[in-house]
């Protein structure tokens, strides 16, 4: 099977991300560019005889690189070559687009281009001759329509016939005065043209040419070359584009008008986040009651009838009733959390609206010294820290980037949430209160963070604020799914790897040596109560807690599933129920029902219902906790969680983007902070609650 | 005058730019060059949202000083 490597090159919002979605399916990837934390996106295609690998070059203007991501898009095709670019242009915006055209043209490689949106377009009065087009260029110009994805199937077959018949563009030809210049430079044959214009602008050889331009044109070669760029482009616009004179009120402009207004703008945000988090919380909450119940009513018995049956041992039991499913099955019910929350946020950047939350809130934040820009990154932070700090890469300069890391972990995501409401619940009237307070606690820490790194640090001004506002548009569920797809697999990837890795071992430090009776004699427990006496002071002195806290440092939510680890293997005995496997089954699916008509209907309620209290039966690992800590120790505790960076996703991503002194630092700040404002809150809760 | 004094919902022209900064660059990428209508739509903060054929860009006051229009 033969491979093609296609990259995938256009402005930012043209739709490239859902083409690629709809061309690569399941089969689609997102990592990083080495070196920089730009996203990068990747998918494959079995077409035919070929294998076609397609990567997604981020987002740019031109081929003159300032920022980042815009370096990895101009190093990719001057380095690594692809063997077809497939240029994306937004057909509404055909003339700003077709400069980045000219500009991928001089790299002399295979190009199919696609004119996407060309139903918006069309709406528009804008009507594309694209024969024509292709006839001029030398490319094959293709329809599509990124949201449906349609026509962008037919792309595969052209790609591998141009591939085939090694189709090459048309020279481009610009005036005759800078054509003649740029063959002085040639001096091989097969030089591309933006090898040449290289040479011609940067090569000290060629010093004098650049003068005599100078003197011929009036101006600098620079110039000379951006107006003859933007002279072809508008050319090939005026040729192949007809424009029927006709005013249609655009969609975008009404909504904007009251999205967008001056007073009502902030409301009507504040409002939109509210629903967010609403629906994320309580649409999802009935189905993780749901797997609670199924892990526990239904697999664990059944595995443990399973095993019996095939005359497993005590210990190979233990390992799966404690290890496996204790603490992946845990894990596992945050599934519907982190897929609604990812649904939301993917719902708010594939309509538009959260670019339109930057420029909307620029106001306040640049008086905080932040670019409206960071807004984003943060509140993506909410969701989830990781992507979050991926996302500052939108940013331009190092300073804003530096500024929104060093926030971005005090937000807190929905790993924390799960710890706190477990909490919360447990431990106070209104738990939605404390909840609620840990957030602003979080965003406070993080303010004044930023305040102190800006007295000290980045004292440097703000940056020029530019950036482009997509129109509104309404994405299908099916791009959504795709898109939720990704990263919950990546999420279940992690509880399959790493929490069970990290489950296995602690159940194994818990039992070690061998023949242990009490976890207090383990391994774990040696451990817990030599760092003990750190957390002693926030009210901490339990060596349950502390032993728990050391798994969790690879994601929060561990801290949950370790505790019950812990705990569960201190009261091992259960009481044992008769099992049939379809009466069982019968109650699952029934309750699953129910699931979905309490999400549903949770949705329409006007109060959250996520953090309502239910009342649990007293095995369970509640009543045990609730036993053995007081409320201002589980106060210190949550706030510990929040503040200090206890996920090494966060840790290593940081790492990854601004290196390992700035991580390792900022890891020592959080520990600290977190240490100091949990001791506060435990003396302030003593106060509180001494009675 | 400069692209900055603009009220929202007039229409100008660029004529040139002024200023030695790479982000000048992008924005001519973006779409605001010379010859080209641009549309104010709204100013908010420190911040002009402009209408450029069928794309809306938002460029700060501080740059907008730097482009001339009519």
């Amino acid at each position: 099977m033969k491979s093609i490597r296609v990259a995938l090159a256009g402005n930012p919002n043209v739709g490239k991300t859902s083409i690629l979605n709809h061309l690569a399916g399941t089969s689609l990837k997102v990592g990083n560019w080495p070196g920089v934390t730009v996203e990068k996106r990747e998918g494959k295609v079995n077409f035919w005889d070929y294998e076609i690998n397609l990567v997604d070059l981020p987002g740019i203007y031109t081929l003159e690189p300032i920022s980042d991501d815009e370096w990895v898009a101009y190093n990719y095709l001057r380095n690594e070559k692809p063997d077809l670019i497939l240029n994306i242009i937004e057909t509404p915006n055909m003339e700003r687009d077709l400069l980045l055209t000219v500009e991928l043209l001089e790299q002399e490689l295979p190009m199919v281009l696609v004119l996407n949106m060309s139903d918006e377009a069309q709406k528009l009065g804008i009507d594309v001759k694209d024969k024509w087009l292709s006839e001029i260029l030398g490319v094959r110009v293709l329809r599509t329509n990124g949201r449906t994805g349609e026509g962008v199937k037919a792309l595969l077959p052209n790609i591998v016939e141009v591939f085939n018949l090694k189709e090459k563009p048309k020279p481009l030809k610009y005036s005759k005065e800078l054509e003649d210049f740029l063959e002085k430079v040639r001096e091989r044959e097969n030089e591309t043209k933006a090898e040449l214009i290289r040479k011609l602008l940067d090569d000290e050889r060629f010093k004098e040419y650049r003068e005599n331009i100078r003197k011929i044109f009036g101006k600098d070669v620079h110039e000379v070359i951006k107006d003859e760029r933007y002279a072809m482009a508008h050319g090939l616009y005026k040729e192949v584009v007809h424009r029927k004179l006709f005013t249609s009120r655009d969609i975008t402009d009404s909504i904007d008008k009251v999205l967008l207004h001056p007073f009502l703008g902030v409301p009507l945000f504040l409002f939109i986040m509210f629903l967010v988090f609403k629906i994320s919380f309580d649409f999802s909450s009935p189905f993780m009651d749901w797997i609670e119940g199924f892990i526990n009513g239904f697999i664990a018995p059944f595995a443990a009838e399973v095993l019996t049956y095939l005359g497993a041992g005590e210990l190979m039991k233990r390992v799966v009733s404690e290890a496996l499913i204790g603490g992946v099955g845990f894990v596992l019910t945050f599934v519907p959390l982190i897929a609604v929350i990812y649904f939301m946020l993917s719902l708010l950047e594939f309509s538009g609206y959260l670019p339109r939350i930057a420029f909307l809130m620029d106001r306040f934040m640049h008086r905080l010294g932040l670019h409206g820009k960071s807004l984003v990154p943060l509140l993506l932070g909410f969701g989830c820290n990781v992507p979050a700090i991926v996302a500052t890469r939108t940013l331009e300069t190092k300073r804003d980037k530096l500024l929104v890391i060093a926030m971005i972990p005090f937000m807190s995501c929905p790993a924390r949430l799960v710890v706190f409401s477990f909490f919360a619940v447990l431990f106070f009237k209104n738990p939605a209160i404390i909840i609620f307070s840990l957030y602003l606690l979080g965003i406070l820490v993080a303010l004044i963070t930023a305040l102190f790194l800006r007295k000290t640090a980045f004292k440097g001004g703000l940056y020029h604020f530019v950036m482009e506002l997509p129109p509104y548009r309404l994405p299908t569920l099916r791009l959504l799914f795709r898109v939720v797809w990704v990263y919950v697999k990546d999420f279940l990837y992690r509880a399959g790897t790493l929490i069970f890795a990290a489950s296995v071992v602690i159940w194994l430090l818990l039992n070690l040596p061998p023949g242990v009776k009490n976890p207090s004699e383990s391994i774990a427990g040696y451990i817990g109560r030599t760092i003990s006496p750190i957390f002693a002071p926030l009210g901490l002195d339990d060596w349950r807690m502390s032993t728990s806290l050391i798994p969790a440092f690879l994601a929060r939510e561990i801290v949950l599933s370790s505790m019950a680890t812990i705990y569960t293997a201190e009261a091992s005995q259960e009481t044992k129920e008769d099992f049939e496997l379809l009466k069982a089954l019968k109650e699952q699916v029934y309750a699953l029902g129910n699931a979905f008509k309490e999400a549903f209907l949770n949705v329409f309620k006007p109060v959250p219902t996520a953090f309502e209290v239910k009342e649990e039966d007293s095995q369970s690992l509640r009543s045990i906790v609730a036993k053995s800590l007081s409320p201002a120790s589980a106060l210190a505790f949550m706030v510990f969680l929040l503040l200090y960076t206890s996920c090494l996703g966060t840790v290593a991503t940081m790492w990854r983007e601004v290196g390992k002194g700035f991580a390792l630092l900022f890891f020592a700040y959080s520990l600290l902070i977190g240490w100091f404002l949990g001791f506060l809150a435990y003396r302030l809760g003593s106060l509180l609650w001494s009675t | 005058m400069k692209l900055e004094e603009v009220k929202p919902g007039q229409e100008v022209m660029i004529l040139s730019f002024s200023g030695k900064e790479d982000i000048l660059e992008k924005i001519q990428a973006m779409g605001l060059r010379k010859g080209r209508r641009v549309a104010l739509l709204q100013k908010l903060g420190r911040n002009l949202l402009l209408k450029v054929d069928n794309s809306r860009i938002v460029i700060s006051k501080e740059l907008a000083k730097n482009i001339e229009v009519q």
